[in-house]
């Protein structure tokens, strides 16, 4: 039996950049078009301001401090999302968990079921070191599902609009 | 440069206010000494990053100094300092502010890079090994 469609469990990779504003514009097209669920999931990247402590840039206090902005960074991009969802119909259900953040994603994309993973545009590459460190760049590697790298963001902008 | 810590740090504040991101040189340079009261952030391998969270830049700023014959920043393996990365980041950046100071802490990591930069004969050619390094 064929699957019902290209995609019924979406899920956004959100990281604050315009890139995943656009990953968020264009899963709300396509879950209009298709009815598939989106999932919008920021991750507190806990493990690099732990690493920062252990190379003694960051002391434990700061750490705590930088933990409480990432925090609320991530809810004020999920908030966005999320009301951009609602402005065209879309329900997204927003999720912000703490970790590293390449694992958290494939380990939630497992846990959901999701079928797409959607994100906006990688980072050119800056260096080999960049490569083995770029978070999108991981999940793009290590994602289990299909990963739809969403360019052409003025395109996109039209098409959002365009929705009903 | 200067050879204390308050005057390293303010030489190379005044550098970064030439980029006009700065709002108040003095709030700015209290966020960074309060940030070193707490533990010096000259590190090991003659690197210090001395480091700011502020209400006062309305941009991220980082200046480079660099001092051959090294000065004493209270390092963590108490031997000179000679790279000082300085990096003022506005309080409402701080993912931005993290995935700097990740890329400075790797990019120190090479040794190779370290006494490159410090060698730089000017500051066209720091920034030049700088690029370099990020492609």
């Amino acid at each position: 039996m064929l699957p019902e469609g290209p995609a019924k469990k979406i899920l956004i990779f959100v990281d604050g950049s315009e890139g995943c504003v656009t990953a968020a514009q264009y899963s709300i097209a396509l879950s209009k078009k298709t009815g598939a669920d989106v999932t919008a999931l920021y991750v507190v990247n806990v493990h690099l301001l732990d690493e920062l402590v252990k190379a003694r840039i960051f002391v434990k206090i700061e750490e705590m401090d930088y933990e409480q902005d990432l925090e609320q960074d991530g809810k004020r991009y999920l908030n966005y999302i999320a009301e951009l969802g609602k402005a065209k119909g879309v329900e997204i259900r927003t999720e912000l968990i703490k970790g590293v953040v390449s694992k958290s994603v494939v380990d939630k994309i497992q846990e959901m079921g999701a079928d797409l993973l959607v994100m906006g545009e990688l980072d050119p590459v800056l260096s080999r070191t960049d490569t083995f460190h770029d978070e999108a760049e991981l999940i793009f590697r290590k994602a289990k599902c299909s990963v739809l790298i969403v360019k052409n963001a003025d395109y996109i902008e039209r098409l959002y609009n365009a929705l009903e | 440069m200067h050879r204390d810590k308050q005057g390293i740090i303010e030489e190379l504040l005044d550098l970064a206010m030439k980029t006009g991101k700065i709002k108040d040189r003095e709030a700015v340079l209290k966020s960074i000494m309060d940030r070193e009261q707490l533990m010096s952030t000259g590190l090991e391998k003659g690197i210090a990053i001395p480091h700011a969270k502020t209400m006062a830049a309305d941009g991220m700023v980082m200046a480079l100094g660099i001092s051959k014959e090294g000065l004493d920043f209270q390092s963590a393996d108490s031997q000179p300092s000679h790279l000082f990365f300085l990096l003022v980041a506005p309080s409402t950046a701080a993912g931005p502010n993290v995935q700097v100071l990740a890329q400075i802490a790797r990019l120190t990591m090479n040794t190779a890079f370290r006494d490159s930069l410090k060698d730089a004969a000017s500051p066209k050619a720091a920034f030049d090994i700088i690029s370099k390094a990020e492609k």
